[in-house]
């Protein structure tokens, strides 16, 4: 089963399958607060512990909050320029990811983005390595394609 | 109860001193700090032996960096404190130096800050967080997607956003002190190379090495010591924020400037409208727009008509960064913050020469440290 030689680079934020892949967050059950990234230590709104905190899947879809093309970076796994944006996922959350497409060109902010899963090559061992990425929907298409490293 | 700077005994800078900040070279620390507090200690008229502790900003020289550098001043068995707040340590040596002397604890208090490039290791890298972007996102990242979200929701061009850097980099040429002495034009700040979104290079702060020293004093030391209390400004209000949480995609930089601010006017007994000038964390062109509009200044979306129509330039309503601000005079770390408060005494003193900001009273010292802390100060001379 290729599912099962596939791992993902940021083990715990999301899961490694489907097609809109959700993401990991954190339910606090003490006041309701919804984060994301996940964290073990404690509710940063009404400060919780960690029992009183719950993984809940998020949904990849959200809309575009702000974007930039990044010609300079200290963070692995990518060559610039490249492309973050700042999402305000359709569950509450705001997040900031990669998005398929290189440059901003014909991005907007507004535009509607859902997750995918994007190769990061392979080991010799033949396991794949996936990271989570943004897509856009209205702009970028020709680029996303290019970039989208279908499995 | 709780009390503020305002209800404790004055406070007032009667010395200041920095050592130029400039490209990272093979000028030791100490020499970079002794500079500082020497120019400080002529400044006030001050002996070392008068001087009763020690605050220092620092976050790249490593551990215990101050006793090893004030030695050569004479060992008076003083304390002294490393202050590691990132961006803002300075801001936040001298917080606890004011507090000092406010309190009763130290007549005589030195807050200063030095600095050497080298390895920036950040503490919450290693919290145990891991998040999608991770080193990806550096701060200048931080800044041009804020920058984006900004000129979309106000309709604001690049151009406008760089006009910033252009401001900044006359202030800086009339600054003996700053990395960067070049009046640049609209067209030099746009120029390449791109480093993040819209931001270019000249957008972007240098960091190099450097030294600001500050002393405070009481009255009663000022009295005792035959100090001059026409050059020695008050310091009317002294907070430290961090980050709350705040909802959905709000811009949090703006929103702990915002609530720092205004919690420092009320401890001062002033408002926007009476800051003669201001030292803004300017460390990305776009923050000084968002940041002035935090402070009230002028309404959210209108800090680049303030900066077109010359309200922030030297001579204007209210100077923004008359030193050069982060983007030219440079941002060393640790004595960036401390080098806020050494402006903002020379121009309330009327001796900024060039860049003097005319009939200053009134000014505010803003400064924001990752992690995510903002430090604001008021100084205002009687
Ligand atoms: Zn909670």
């Amino acid at each position: 089963m290729p599912e099962l030689e596939r791992q993902v680079a940021h083990p715990g934020l999301y899961r490694a399958s489907g097609e809109q892949p959700a993401l990991i967050g954190q339910h606090c059950t003490g006041c309701g607060h919804l984060a994301f990234p996940p964290n073990p230590y404690g509710c940063e709104a009404c400060g919780a512990q960690p029992e009183a905190l719950e993984k809940r899947e998020l949904a990849g879809a959200g809309e575009l909050a702000a974007f930039a093309t990044v010609h300079l970076h200290m963070g692995g796994g990518i060559e610039a320029p490249f492309t973050v944006g700042v999402i305000v996922l359709d569950d509450g959350p705001a997040v900031r990811a990669t998005l398929t497409c290189p440059t901003d060109d014909g991005l907007a902010i507004g535009d509607r983005v859902s997750s995918v899963l994007v190769s990061q090559g392979s080991d010799d061992e033949g396991t794949e390595t996936v990271e989570l990425r943004f897509i856009p929907h209205s702009s970028g298409s020709a680029e996303d394609s290019r970039v989208r490293g279908e499995a | 109860m709780a009390r503020t700077l305002r209800e404790l005994r004055p406070v007032r800078v009667v010395g200041i001193g920095l050592h130029r900040y400039q490209r990272a070279g093979d000028t030791p620390y100490v020499t970079l700090g002794l500079t500082a507090v020497r120019e400080a200690l002529a400044d006030a008229g001050l002996q070392w032996r008068d001087v009763e502790s020690v605050y220092n900003g620092t976050a790249m020289l490593g551990m215990a960096p101050t006793r090893p550098m004030l030695r050569h001043l004479g060992a008076t068995g003083i304390p002294m404190a490393q202050v590691e707040n990132a961006s803002a340590s300075g801001s936040t040596a001298f917080a606890q130096a004011c507090l000092e002397v406010a309190s009763g604890i130290s007549d005589v208090a030195l807050a200063m800050g030095v600095d050497k490039p080298g390895p920036m290791a950040i503490a919450g890298a290693k919290a145990g967080i891991r998040d999608l972007v991770g080193a990806r996102v550096a701060p200048f990242t931080h800044f041009a997607l804020l920058s984006n979200e900004y000129m979309h929701r106000y309709g604001v061009r690049p151009e406008q956003v760089a006009q910033v850097a252009v401001k900044n980099s006359r202030n800086g040429a009339a600054n003996p002190y700053a990395q960067r002495q070049k009046v640049r034009s609209l067209e030099e700040v746009l120029a390449p190379p791109q480093i993040s979104g819209t931001l270019t290079r000249l957008q972007c702060c240098p960091i190099g090495e450097g030294a600001a020293a500050v002393i405070v004093a009481s009255d009663d030391a000022i009295r005792r010591l035959g100090l001059a209390a026409s050059r020695a400004p008050r310091v009317l209000a002294s907070v430290t924020r961090t980050e709350s949480v705040y909802p959905g995609a709000k811009n949090f930089d703006a929103e702990l400037t915002s609530e720092t601010t205004s919690l420092a006017y009320e401890q001062a007994g002033v408002g926007p409208q009476d800051l003669d000038l201001i030292e803004c964390h300017d460390a990305f062109a776009v923050e000084e727009l968002l940041y002035v509009e935090a402070m009230g200044l002028c309404g959210e979306g209108e800090g680049a008509a303030m900066l077109a129509n010359g309200d922030t330039a030297i001579g204007g309503r209210c100077a923004v960064s008359a030193s050069g601000g982060l983007l030219s005079m440079g941002h060393p770390i640790g004595p960036t913050g401390a080098g806020q408060i050494c402006e903002l005494t020379r121009q309330l003193r009327g001796e900024a020469g060039p860049r003097q900001q005319p009939e200053a009273r009134t000014g505010l010292a803003h400064m924001v440290g990752i992690g995510a802390v903002c430090v604001v100060h008021v100084l205002q001379r009687d």
